[in-house]
């Protein structure tokens, strides 16, 4: 079955990484720009995911979402250039357009931060397998039913298009055109919804039972069918974290 | 009426599912037997249309399999599908069986005819409003064969229609399959029961590992004791039976094993 999720496996350190430093890199790379507005430290975090990104050899898989968001950016940084209401310094004008500098310099910030924040999201989607997240998180006391939740997110569109085909077969094969000209298709799509739901909540349902005859609900404490990936810098890293952001609030106070 | 040449398939392209397969079918009720995996679903869904050859051709009534939809193939072959939960999708039992009619441009009072008539085959008549999915796996089963003869194709393929049988079910199955030998249509059916396989099929087909090992008519396949075993399958327990206590001939079925017994008693 196909996967939806965009992780990529590898064997970078990166890769290595356990996923609970991974997501302490999240609010890391989010706060220290904030807490120090200067565009030198956002440069410094931008460059920082994307070696990393780059040391895990998934910088190809980015683009596609770079590009979407660089899509989004741009009208920012016309909007924000030409119609900010602080703008005041004229920077360059093209024909009838003007650009101010008040408004470009706030569009990139928003465009750095903006770039930050994927960047630090992709480095943990795209390192790290979904189970793993959701699995280091319940043994550090998530709710097993809330990583179910988001266990079953990953798995059930996959499923629905799976199920999609699988009817899809069943109408062809009893001389439904599903083929061709894309009004075919359309025609041919509609009908699939209420099974392809109906399929789904009865498959939930099933599901459900197969997972309370096989104690899901029990109170004892769980055992974890895979071993606890660790890796051995991780408390280094997470310390290290916690240290620059501390050292960059004193900074911001003091200096 | 079906030709085929050379067929290879694979899902994906490291390994191949059929390889080199050359067939060629007449009207003679056709049995396709072979071990978990030998690759016998893929072989009808790709008669079907459903799937489509890497390598090689096949004819259906000197039509190219290749150039047409799986819709427009649905007028010609119909196919049971193994498990009744990929090929039912409609809300009512009636709804699911006269999709097939409707779609193959019968008349709305035709299809029901047609529809109502494949029902009272199976006994399921009596449910012509309930939801498939409340039935029983049998009778999700019999409503899937019910939804495809309804259809009245010139072929018609079973992928193991006696899963979840009991001994009436078989027999509802059996008389479907007598029904449409007699309207001379010919019936194909991948199954792992011997001994309607040897009660009712004229011809079998061993498939293993992607391969036709063996092909003949059943008692003739049936006689290849080392060949069958190493596709991993086994007569009947009749024919082994008649064979260790000696008989020169291959028996196939209860009837004629008693026939036997009573015109020459088999050696000491
Ligand atoms: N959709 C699919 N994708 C990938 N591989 C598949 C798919 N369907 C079947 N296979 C593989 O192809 C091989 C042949 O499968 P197939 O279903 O044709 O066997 P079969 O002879 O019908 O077996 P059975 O008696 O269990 O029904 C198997 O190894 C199976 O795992
Ligand atoms: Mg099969």
């Amino acid at each position: 079955m196909k996967s939806i999720s965009l992780y990529e496996e590898g064997t970078s350190f990166v890769h290595d990484v356990d996923p609970i430093t991974k997501l302490w890199y999240i609010p890391f790379a989010i706060l220290i720009p904030i807490i120090l507005p200067l565009f030198t430290v956002s440069f410094l975090l931008i460059g920082l995911s994307l070696a990393l990104l780059l040391a895990a050899k998934v910088i190809r898989k980015t683009i596609p979402v770079f590009g979407f968001v660089f899509l989004i950016l741009i009208t920012v940084v016309l909007i924000q250039g030409m119609f900010k209401p602080e703008n005041e310094t004229v920077l360059f004008q093209i024909g009838p357009l003007t650009m101010y500098k008040e408004g470009l310099l706030f569009a990139l910030t928003i465009t750095l931060r903006v770039i930050n924040i994927i960047g630090a999201f992709m480095i943990l989607v795209l390192t790290t397998k979904p189970s793993d997240l959701v699995e280091a998180l319940v043994r550090k006391g998530m709710s097993p039913r809330i990583g179910y939740v988001v266990v079953s997110v990953f798995q059930i569109i996959p499923e629905m298009m799976a199920t999609m085909s699988t009817i899809t077969d069943a109408q062809r094969a009893r001389g439904m055109e599903t083929e061709g000209k894309l009004l075919v298709r359309i025609k041919a799509f509609l009908p699939l919804l209420g099974p392809v739901v109906l399929g789904s909540l009865i498959n939930t349902k099933e599901r459900a039972m197969a997972l309370e005859v096989r104690g899901f609900n029990s109170q004892a404490p769980k055992t974890f069918l895979y071993e606890e990936k660790t890796y051995q810098f991780s408390k280094i890293l997470q310390m290290g974290m916690l240290l620059l952001t501390v050292a960059a609030v004193v900074w911001r106070i003091f200096l | 009426m079906i030709k085929i040449a050379n067929l290879s398939f694979s899902y994906n392209k490291e390994t191949p599912v059929l390889t080199g397969i050359k067939l060629e079918f007449d009207r003679r009720s056709t049995a396709i037997i072979g071990q978990n995996g030998a690759g016998k679903t893929t072989f009808v869904k790709l008669l079907k249309g459903l799937l489509k050859a890497d390598e090689g051709e096949i004819l259906i009534h000197d039509h190219n399999v290749n150039r047409k939809t799986a819709a427009q193939l649905a007028r010609t072959i119909g196919l049971v599908f193994q498990n009744p939960n990929d090929q039912i999708f409609k809300r009512t039992v009636l709804d699911e069986v006269m999709f097939g009619p409707l779609n193959i441009k019968m008349d709305k009072q035709t299809a029901k005819e047609k529809a109502i008539e494949a029902l009272k085959m199976v006994e399921l008549d009596g449910k012509l409003e309930m939801n498939p999915h409340d039935l029983s796996l049998s009778e999700k089963k019999l409503l899937c064969i019910a939804s495809v003869v309804a259809m009245e194709t010139d072929i018609i393929i079973f992928d193991e229609p006696t899963i979840a049988q009991d001994h009436g079910g078989k027999e509802k199955i059996r008389q479907i399959i007598q029904a449409l030998k007699d309207k001379n249509k010919l019936v194909m059916t991948i199954i792992h029961d011997m001994d309607f396989v040897a009660e009712n099929f004229e011809r079998t087909i061993v498939f293993t590992e992607g391969k036709v090992l063996l092909d003949g008519d059943t008692r003739y396949v049936f006689s290849q004791k080392e060949l069958l075993e190493t596709a991993c399958v086994e007569a009947p327990g009749i024919t082994k039976l008649a064979e260790r206590l000696g008989f020169k001939d291959t028996v196939i079925t209860v009837e004629e094993f008693i026939n036997l017994k009573q015109t020459c008693s088999p050696p000491r």
